[in-house]
Protein backbone atom coordinates (compact mmCIF):
# COMPACT_ATOMS: atom_id res chain seq x y z
CA UNK A 1 0.00 0.00 0.00
CA UNK A 2 1.30 3.44 -0.94
CA UNK A 3 1.99 5.92 1.85
CA UNK A 4 0.13 8.57 -0.06
CA UNK A 5 -2.44 8.24 -2.83
CA UNK A 6 -3.96 11.27 -4.48
CA UNK A 7 -7.01 10.59 -6.61
CA UNK A 8 -8.65 13.00 -9.06
CA UNK A 9 -7.74 15.98 -6.93
CA UNK A 10 -9.34 19.23 -8.03
CA UNK A 11 -8.73 22.69 -6.63
CA UNK A 12 -10.50 25.66 -8.17
CA UNK A 13 -10.07 29.31 -7.24
CA UNK A 14 -12.99 31.48 -8.36
CA UNK A 15 -14.18 28.76 -10.71
CA UNK A 16 -10.74 28.36 -12.33
CA UNK A 17 -9.23 24.93 -11.81
CA UNK A 18 -5.61 25.16 -10.63
CA UNK A 19 -5.56 21.39 -10.07
CA UNK A 20 -7.75 19.50 -12.47
CA UNK A 21 -7.91 15.84 -11.51
CA UNK A 22 -4.40 15.07 -10.26
CA UNK A 23 -3.43 11.47 -9.48
CA UNK A 24 -0.26 10.70 -7.57
CA UNK A 25 1.19 7.78 -5.60
CA UNK A 26 4.06 7.97 -3.16
CA UNK A 27 5.55 4.81 -1.70
CA UNK A 28 7.24 4.54 1.69
CA UNK A 29 10.90 5.51 1.38
CA UNK A 30 10.43 6.96 -2.09
CA UNK A 31 11.61 10.38 -3.27
CA UNK A 32 9.37 11.85 -5.93
CA UNK A 33 9.81 15.16 -7.70
CA UNK A 34 7.02 17.29 -9.12
CA UNK A 35 8.02 19.66 -11.87
CA UNK A 36 6.19 21.96 -14.24
CA UNK A 37 5.84 25.55 -15.36
CA UNK A 38 5.14 28.36 -12.90
CA UNK A 39 1.50 28.48 -11.94
CA UNK A 40 0.82 24.87 -12.95
CA UNK A 41 -0.38 24.02 -9.43
CA UNK A 42 2.70 22.33 -7.94
CA UNK A 43 2.69 24.19 -4.64
CA UNK A 44 -1.12 24.09 -4.47
CA UNK A 45 -0.92 20.31 -4.75
CA UNK A 46 1.35 20.07 -1.69
CA UNK A 47 -0.88 22.47 0.25
CA UNK A 48 -4.00 20.48 -0.69
CA UNK A 49 -2.46 17.24 0.50
CA UNK A 50 -1.90 18.57 4.03
CA UNK A 51 -5.04 20.69 3.75
CA UNK A 52 -3.41 24.07 4.17
CA UNK A 53 -5.62 24.67 1.15
CA UNK A 54 -8.96 22.90 1.02
CA UNK A 55 -9.33 20.76 -2.13
CA UNK A 56 -12.49 21.34 -4.16
CA UNK A 57 -12.94 17.62 -4.82
CA UNK A 58 -11.02 14.36 -5.06
CA UNK A 59 -9.35 12.19 -2.47
CA UNK A 60 -6.09 12.17 -0.56
CA UNK A 61 -5.47 8.78 1.02
CA UNK A 62 -2.76 8.85 3.65
CA UNK A 63 -1.73 5.42 4.93
CA UNK A 64 -5.09 4.02 3.83
CA UNK A 65 -7.16 6.76 5.41
CA UNK A 66 -9.09 9.29 3.32
CA UNK A 67 -7.92 12.56 4.86
CA UNK A 68 -10.19 14.75 2.73
CA UNK A 69 -13.21 13.64 4.76
CA UNK A 70 -14.79 16.43 6.81
CA UNK A 71 -14.22 14.59 10.10
CA UNK A 72 -10.45 14.29 9.54
CA UNK A 73 -8.29 15.63 12.34
CA UNK A 74 -6.41 18.08 10.14
CA UNK A 75 -3.91 19.08 12.81
CA UNK A 76 -3.00 15.44 13.42
CA UNK A 77 -2.58 14.95 9.67
CA UNK A 78 -0.26 17.96 9.43
CA UNK A 79 1.86 16.65 12.28
CA UNK A 80 2.57 13.58 10.16
CA UNK A 81 3.71 15.66 7.19
CA UNK A 82 6.89 17.71 7.51
CA UNK A 83 6.86 20.81 5.31
CA UNK A 84 9.95 22.73 4.22
CA UNK A 85 9.01 26.01 2.60
CA UNK A 86 10.60 27.83 -0.31
CA UNK A 87 11.75 30.75 1.84
CA UNK A 88 12.40 28.53 4.90
CA UNK A 89 9.78 30.36 7.05
CA UNK A 90 11.82 30.13 10.24
CA UNK A 91 10.31 31.94 13.21
CA UNK A 92 12.45 35.07 13.28
CA UNK A 93 12.07 35.79 16.99
CA UNK A 94 13.38 32.36 17.98
CA UNK A 95 16.89 30.92 17.84
CA UNK A 96 17.58 27.95 15.57
CA UNK A 97 17.31 25.63 18.58
CA UNK A 98 14.03 27.18 19.74
CA UNK A 99 12.61 26.96 16.21
CA UNK A 100 13.01 23.21 16.45
CA UNK A 101 11.87 22.98 20.06
CA UNK A 102 8.63 24.89 19.55
CA UNK A 103 6.74 22.08 17.86
CA UNK A 104 8.13 19.49 20.27
CA UNK A 105 6.98 21.54 23.27
CA UNK A 106 3.59 22.59 21.91
CA UNK A 107 2.58 19.53 19.92
CA UNK A 108 4.51 16.63 21.43
CA UNK A 109 4.22 18.03 24.97
CA UNK A 110 7.88 17.24 25.61
CA UNK A 111 9.62 18.61 28.67
CA UNK A 112 12.12 21.43 28.18
CA UNK A 113 15.00 18.98 28.66
CA UNK A 114 13.62 16.35 26.26
CA UNK A 115 12.84 18.96 23.60
CA UNK A 116 16.32 20.51 23.90
CA UNK A 117 17.96 17.12 23.63
CA UNK A 118 15.89 16.18 20.56
CA UNK A 119 16.46 19.56 18.90
CA UNK A 120 20.21 19.31 19.48
CA UNK A 121 20.17 15.83 17.94
CA UNK A 122 18.43 17.14 14.82
CA UNK A 123 20.87 20.06 14.57
CA UNK A 124 23.78 17.61 14.77
CA UNK A 125 22.15 15.51 12.05
CA UNK A 126 22.10 18.61 9.85
CA UNK A 127 25.65 19.54 10.90
CA UNK A 128 24.30 22.70 12.50
CA UNK A 129 25.18 21.95 16.12
CA UNK A 130 27.33 25.09 16.40
CA UNK A 131 24.53 27.38 15.27
CA UNK A 132 21.74 26.51 17.70
CA UNK A 133 21.89 29.83 19.53
CA UNK A 134 21.83 31.90 16.36
CA UNK A 135 18.72 33.67 15.14
CA UNK A 136 17.49 33.24 11.54
CA UNK A 137 18.84 36.67 10.52
CA UNK A 138 22.32 35.48 11.55
CA UNK A 139 22.21 32.37 9.32
CA UNK A 140 23.01 31.98 5.62
CA UNK A 141 20.38 30.68 3.20
CA UNK A 142 21.81 27.17 3.28
CA UNK A 143 21.95 27.18 7.09
CA UNK A 144 18.34 28.36 7.29
CA UNK A 145 17.39 25.52 4.96
CA UNK A 146 19.09 23.02 7.24
CA UNK A 147 17.33 24.40 10.31
CA UNK A 148 14.00 24.25 8.45
CA UNK A 149 14.65 20.61 7.58
CA UNK A 150 15.73 19.85 11.16
CA UNK A 151 12.55 21.51 12.43
CA UNK A 152 10.45 19.33 10.16
CA UNK A 153 12.37 16.12 10.94
CA UNK A 154 12.20 16.67 14.70
CA UNK A 155 8.46 16.01 14.54
CA UNK A 156 9.24 12.57 13.14
CA UNK A 157 6.97 12.93 10.12
CA UNK A 158 5.88 10.08 7.84
CA UNK A 159 6.78 12.16 4.80
CA UNK A 160 8.69 15.35 4.12
CA UNK A 161 7.41 17.91 1.59
CA UNK A 162 9.84 20.35 -0.02
CA UNK A 163 8.44 23.37 -1.82
CA UNK A 164 11.12 24.73 -4.18
CA UNK A 165 13.96 23.98 -1.74
CA UNK A 166 16.71 25.49 -3.89
CA UNK A 167 14.97 28.51 -5.41
CA UNK A 168 16.43 30.90 -2.81
CA UNK A 169 19.91 29.35 -2.83
CA UNK A 170 23.03 29.82 -4.92
CA UNK A 171 24.36 26.84 -6.98
CA UNK A 172 26.82 25.81 -4.27
CA UNK A 173 24.14 25.71 -1.60
CA UNK A 174 21.80 23.94 -4.02
CA UNK A 175 24.36 21.16 -4.32
CA UNK A 176 24.44 20.95 -0.52
CA UNK A 177 20.67 20.50 -0.51
CA UNK A 178 21.04 17.68 -3.04
CA UNK A 179 23.52 15.96 -0.75
CA UNK A 180 21.25 16.52 2.22
CA UNK A 181 18.18 15.06 0.52
CA UNK A 182 20.20 12.08 -0.64
CA UNK A 183 21.38 11.54 2.93
CA UNK A 184 17.76 11.63 4.11
CA UNK A 185 16.87 9.14 1.39
CA UNK A 186 19.52 6.79 2.77
CA UNK A 187 17.90 7.30 6.19
CA UNK A 188 14.67 6.05 4.57
CA UNK A 189 12.84 9.38 4.77
CA UNK A 190 9.94 9.55 2.28
CA UNK A 191 9.99 12.84 0.36
CA UNK A 192 7.88 14.73 -2.13
CA UNK A 193 9.66 17.67 -3.70
CA UNK A 194 8.30 20.45 -5.87
CA UNK A 195 11.01 22.15 -7.89
CA UNK A 196 11.99 23.98 -11.06
CA UNK A 197 15.57 22.93 -10.60
CA UNK A 198 16.56 20.27 -13.15
CA UNK A 199 19.87 19.65 -11.39
CA UNK A 200 18.05 18.93 -8.13
CA UNK A 201 15.44 16.74 -9.82
CA UNK A 202 18.04 14.70 -11.67
CA UNK A 203 20.14 14.09 -8.58
CA UNK A 204 17.58 13.29 -5.92
CA UNK A 205 14.99 11.13 -7.60
CA UNK A 206 14.36 8.57 -10.28
CA UNK A 207 10.68 9.44 -10.50
CA UNK A 208 9.56 12.78 -11.83
CA UNK A 209 5.99 13.87 -12.31
CA UNK A 210 5.34 16.67 -14.79
CA UNK A 211 2.39 18.88 -13.98
CA UNK A 212 0.92 21.25 -16.55
CA UNK A 213 -2.26 23.32 -16.35
CA UNK A 214 -3.30 21.45 -13.24
CA UNK A 215 -3.00 17.97 -14.81
CA UNK A 216 -0.32 15.30 -14.67
CA UNK A 217 1.06 15.46 -18.18
CA UNK A 218 3.67 12.78 -17.69
CA UNK A 219 5.35 10.67 -15.06
CA UNK A 220 8.46 8.64 -15.49
CA UNK A 221 12.06 8.17 -14.64
CA UNK A 222 14.09 11.33 -14.48
CA UNK A 223 16.42 10.63 -17.40
CA UNK A 224 13.61 9.81 -19.81
CA UNK A 225 11.46 12.77 -18.78
CA UNK A 226 14.25 15.31 -18.63
CA UNK A 227 16.13 14.19 -21.74
CA UNK A 228 14.06 12.68 -24.51
CA UNK A 229 10.38 12.57 -23.71
CA UNK A 230 8.12 12.08 -26.73
CA UNK A 231 5.89 15.03 -25.73
CA UNK A 232 7.32 18.11 -27.54
CA UNK A 233 5.90 20.43 -24.88
CA UNK A 234 7.84 18.65 -22.14
CA UNK A 235 10.98 18.52 -24.30
CA UNK A 236 10.68 22.25 -24.97
CA UNK A 237 10.16 22.97 -21.28
CA UNK A 238 13.25 21.09 -20.16
CA UNK A 239 15.26 22.27 -23.17
CA UNK A 240 14.74 25.86 -22.08
CA UNK A 241 15.41 25.03 -18.48
CA UNK A 242 18.63 23.19 -19.26
CA UNK A 243 19.91 26.11 -21.34
CA UNK A 244 19.10 28.43 -18.48
CA UNK A 245 21.15 26.48 -15.92
CA UNK B 1 11.13 80.52 47.52
CA UNK B 2 13.54 79.84 44.67
CA UNK B 3 13.05 77.64 41.61
CA UNK B 4 14.63 74.56 43.22
CA UNK B 5 12.41 74.84 46.25
CA UNK B 6 9.38 75.11 43.96
CA UNK B 7 10.58 72.07 42.04
CA UNK B 8 11.09 70.10 45.27
CA UNK B 9 7.62 70.98 46.54
CA UNK B 10 5.91 70.09 43.27
CA UNK B 11 7.83 66.82 43.10
CA UNK B 12 5.76 65.58 46.03
CA UNK B 13 2.84 65.38 43.57
CA UNK B 14 4.92 63.41 41.09
CA UNK B 15 4.00 60.19 42.84
CA UNK B 16 0.34 60.74 41.98
CA UNK B 17 1.20 61.66 38.39
CA UNK B 18 3.19 58.44 38.05
CA UNK B 19 0.39 56.46 39.75
CA UNK B 20 -2.25 57.86 37.35
CA UNK B 21 0.00 57.33 34.33
CA UNK B 22 0.92 53.76 35.27
CA UNK B 23 -2.69 52.84 36.13
CA UNK B 24 -3.99 54.26 32.84
CA UNK B 25 -1.18 52.64 30.81
CA UNK B 26 -1.91 49.28 32.50
CA UNK B 27 -5.63 49.65 31.72
CA UNK B 28 -4.82 50.62 28.14
CA UNK B 29 -2.36 47.77 27.67
CA UNK B 30 -4.72 45.11 29.00
CA UNK B 31 -7.69 46.45 27.03
CA UNK B 32 -5.71 47.11 23.86
CA UNK B 33 -4.09 43.67 23.94
CA UNK B 34 -7.37 41.91 24.60
CA UNK B 35 -9.11 43.78 21.79
CA UNK B 36 -6.23 43.20 19.35
CA UNK B 37 -6.01 39.47 20.20
CA UNK B 38 -9.76 38.93 19.89
CA UNK B 39 -9.82 40.92 16.65
CA UNK B 40 -6.95 38.79 15.34
CA UNK B 41 -8.90 35.62 16.14
CA UNK B 42 -11.68 36.97 13.88
CA UNK B 43 -14.51 35.96 16.16
CA UNK B 44 -17.56 36.98 14.18
CA UNK B 45 -19.72 37.46 17.24
CA UNK B 46 -17.31 40.03 18.71
CA UNK B 47 -16.05 41.76 15.57
CA UNK B 48 -18.70 44.49 15.51
CA UNK B 49 -18.41 45.13 19.26
CA UNK B 50 -14.60 45.45 19.14
CA UNK B 51 -14.70 47.73 16.10
CA UNK B 52 -17.30 49.93 17.78
CA UNK B 53 -15.13 50.21 20.91
CA UNK B 54 -12.03 51.38 19.02
CA UNK B 55 -14.14 53.68 16.81
CA UNK B 56 -16.03 55.37 19.66
CA UNK B 57 -13.24 55.63 22.23
CA UNK B 58 -10.81 57.17 19.75
CA UNK B 59 -13.38 59.83 18.93
CA UNK B 60 -14.33 60.97 22.45
CA UNK B 61 -12.23 63.66 24.21
CA UNK B 62 -10.58 62.46 27.42
CA UNK B 63 -12.04 65.25 29.55
CA UNK B 64 -15.59 64.62 28.32
CA UNK B 65 -15.33 60.91 29.10
CA UNK B 66 -13.69 61.61 32.46
CA UNK B 67 -16.52 63.96 33.48
CA UNK B 68 -19.08 61.51 32.18
CA UNK B 69 -17.62 58.77 34.38
CA UNK B 70 -16.82 60.85 37.46
CA UNK B 71 -19.71 63.32 37.51
CA UNK B 72 -22.24 61.49 35.34
CA UNK B 73 -22.27 57.96 36.72
CA UNK B 74 -23.14 59.03 40.32
CA UNK B 75 -26.47 60.14 38.80
CA UNK B 76 -27.09 56.45 38.15
CA UNK B 77 -26.04 55.58 41.68
CA UNK B 78 -22.48 54.58 40.68
CA UNK B 79 -19.83 56.47 42.62
CA UNK B 80 -16.48 56.05 40.94
CA UNK B 81 -13.23 56.86 42.81
CA UNK B 82 -11.02 59.45 41.02
CA UNK B 83 -8.27 57.00 40.04
CA UNK B 84 -10.80 54.49 38.67
CA UNK B 85 -12.49 57.32 36.75
CA UNK B 86 -9.12 58.11 35.15
CA UNK B 87 -8.64 54.45 34.26
CA UNK B 88 -12.12 54.22 32.75
CA UNK B 89 -11.62 57.34 30.67
CA UNK B 90 -7.96 57.96 29.81
CA UNK B 91 -7.12 54.24 30.25
CA UNK B 92 -9.85 52.99 27.93
CA UNK B 93 -9.13 55.68 25.33
CA UNK B 94 -5.45 54.65 25.41
CA UNK B 95 -6.65 51.05 25.04
CA UNK B 96 -8.51 51.92 21.84
CA UNK B 97 -5.41 53.59 20.37
CA UNK B 98 -3.14 50.76 21.52
CA UNK B 99 -5.51 48.20 19.96
CA UNK B 100 -4.89 49.94 16.63
CA UNK B 101 -1.12 50.01 17.23
CA UNK B 102 -1.24 46.26 17.95
CA UNK B 103 -3.46 45.59 14.91
CA UNK B 104 -0.86 47.27 12.67
CA UNK B 105 1.97 45.37 14.36
CA UNK B 106 0.12 42.06 13.95
CA UNK B 107 -0.18 42.79 10.23
CA UNK B 108 3.63 42.92 10.06
CA UNK B 109 4.07 39.31 11.17
CA UNK B 110 5.30 37.30 8.20
CA UNK B 111 2.33 35.24 6.85
CA UNK B 112 4.77 32.53 5.76
CA UNK B 113 5.78 31.93 9.38
CA UNK B 114 2.12 31.58 10.32
CA UNK B 115 1.62 29.14 7.46
CA UNK B 116 4.69 27.16 8.56
CA UNK B 117 3.19 26.85 12.03
CA UNK B 118 -0.17 25.78 10.58
CA UNK B 119 1.62 23.23 8.41
CA UNK B 120 3.26 21.88 11.54
CA UNK B 121 -0.17 21.26 13.07
CA UNK B 122 -0.28 24.06 15.62
CA UNK B 123 -3.68 25.41 16.64
CA UNK B 124 -4.78 28.99 15.96
CA UNK B 125 -4.38 29.84 19.66
CA UNK B 126 -0.89 28.30 19.84
CA UNK B 127 0.22 30.25 16.77
CA UNK B 128 -1.22 33.46 18.14
CA UNK B 129 0.50 33.14 21.50
CA UNK B 130 3.81 31.53 20.50
CA UNK B 131 4.55 33.25 17.20
CA UNK B 132 2.35 36.25 16.44
CA UNK B 133 2.18 37.85 19.90
CA UNK B 134 5.94 37.87 20.69
CA UNK B 135 6.71 39.31 17.26
CA UNK B 136 3.87 41.79 17.37
CA UNK B 137 4.95 43.20 20.74
CA UNK B 138 8.44 43.86 19.40
CA UNK B 139 7.04 45.62 16.33
CA UNK B 140 4.67 47.67 18.47
CA UNK B 141 7.27 49.30 20.77
CA UNK B 142 7.50 52.68 18.95
CA UNK B 143 3.70 52.98 18.74
CA UNK B 144 3.30 51.91 22.37
CA UNK B 145 5.85 54.49 23.53
CA UNK B 146 3.95 57.21 21.67
CA UNK B 147 0.72 56.21 23.38
CA UNK B 148 2.35 55.97 26.81
CA UNK B 149 3.67 59.51 26.31
CA UNK B 150 0.19 60.70 25.37
CA UNK B 151 -1.20 59.13 28.55
CA UNK B 152 1.45 60.94 30.62
CA UNK B 153 0.56 64.23 28.94
CA UNK B 154 -3.17 63.75 29.60
CA UNK B 155 -2.58 62.77 33.23
CA UNK B 156 -2.98 66.41 34.47
CA UNK B 157 -6.71 65.97 33.86
CA UNK B 158 -6.63 64.01 37.11
CA UNK B 159 -6.59 67.31 38.98
CA UNK B 160 -10.14 68.00 37.74
CA UNK B 161 -11.40 65.03 39.73
CA UNK B 162 -9.42 65.90 42.85
CA UNK B 163 -6.26 63.80 42.60
CA UNK B 164 -3.35 65.77 44.13
CA UNK B 165 -0.97 65.21 41.23
CA UNK B 166 1.63 67.75 40.06
CA UNK B 167 -0.84 70.03 38.30
CA UNK B 168 -3.11 70.29 41.31
CA UNK B 169 -0.14 71.15 43.55
CA UNK B 170 1.08 73.71 41.03
CA UNK B 171 -2.24 75.49 40.83
CA UNK B 172 -2.47 75.66 44.60
CA UNK B 173 1.09 76.99 44.82
CA UNK B 174 0.55 79.50 42.01
CA UNK B 175 -2.56 80.82 43.76
CA UNK B 176 -0.63 81.51 46.97
CA UNK B 177 2.72 82.70 45.57
CA UNK B 178 1.68 84.27 42.24
CA UNK B 179 4.94 82.93 40.71
CA UNK B 180 3.36 81.26 37.70
CA UNK B 181 6.42 81.37 35.45
CA UNK B 182 8.72 79.40 37.77
CA UNK B 183 5.95 77.07 38.88
CA UNK B 184 4.76 76.07 35.42
CA UNK B 185 8.34 75.86 34.19
CA UNK B 186 9.04 73.49 37.09
CA UNK B 187 6.03 71.40 36.05
CA UNK B 188 7.44 71.14 32.53
CA UNK B 189 10.78 69.97 33.96
CA UNK B 190 9.05 67.36 36.12
CA UNK B 191 6.95 65.99 33.25
CA UNK B 192 10.04 65.84 31.08
CA UNK B 193 11.86 63.95 33.84
CA UNK B 194 9.01 61.42 34.10
CA UNK B 195 9.00 61.08 30.31
CA UNK B 196 12.74 60.38 30.32
CA UNK B 197 12.28 57.78 33.04
CA UNK B 198 9.54 56.08 31.02
CA UNK B 199 11.68 56.19 27.88
CA UNK B 200 14.58 54.62 29.79
CA UNK B 201 12.38 51.79 31.10
CA UNK B 202 10.80 51.04 27.72
CA UNK B 203 14.18 51.07 25.99
CA UNK B 204 15.60 48.75 28.67
CA UNK B 205 12.74 46.28 28.09
CA UNK B 206 13.20 46.61 24.33
CA UNK B 207 16.92 45.85 24.65
CA UNK B 208 16.23 42.90 26.96
CA UNK B 209 14.00 41.25 24.34
CA UNK B 210 15.89 42.40 21.23
CA UNK B 211 16.45 39.76 18.56
CA UNK B 212 19.36 40.25 16.13
CA UNK B 213 18.18 41.21 12.66
CA UNK B 214 14.52 41.27 13.65
CA UNK B 215 12.95 44.04 11.59
CA UNK B 216 9.56 44.80 10.06
CA UNK B 217 9.47 43.22 6.60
Amino acid sequence: MALLEVRKLVKAFDGKAVLDGVDLDLEEGQVKVIMGPSGCGKSTLLRCINRLTEPTSGQVIFRGEDVTRPDTDVRALRQRIGFVFQNFALYRHLSALDNIKLGLRKLRAMSEQEATSRAEHELRRMMMQDHGAKYPAQLSGGQKQRVAIARALAMDPAVLFFDEPTSALDPHMSREVVALINQLYLDNVTMLCVTHDVFLARHISDRVLFLDHGCVRAEGDADHLLEDHEDPHIRAFFGRETQGQ
Amino acid sequence: MNFWQILAQLATGAGYTILVTVACIATGLVTGLLVALLTRLRLRALDRLLATYTYVFRGVPVLVLLFLVYFGLPGLGLNVPPLVAMMLSLGLIAGAYLAEVFRGAFASVDPDEIMAAEAMGMSRRQILLAIELPQMLRFAVPGMLNEFTTVLKYSPFAYTVGLPEIMKQAMALAATTLRGLEIYLAIGVLYFGIYKLMLFLVRAIERRYAVPGFIRL
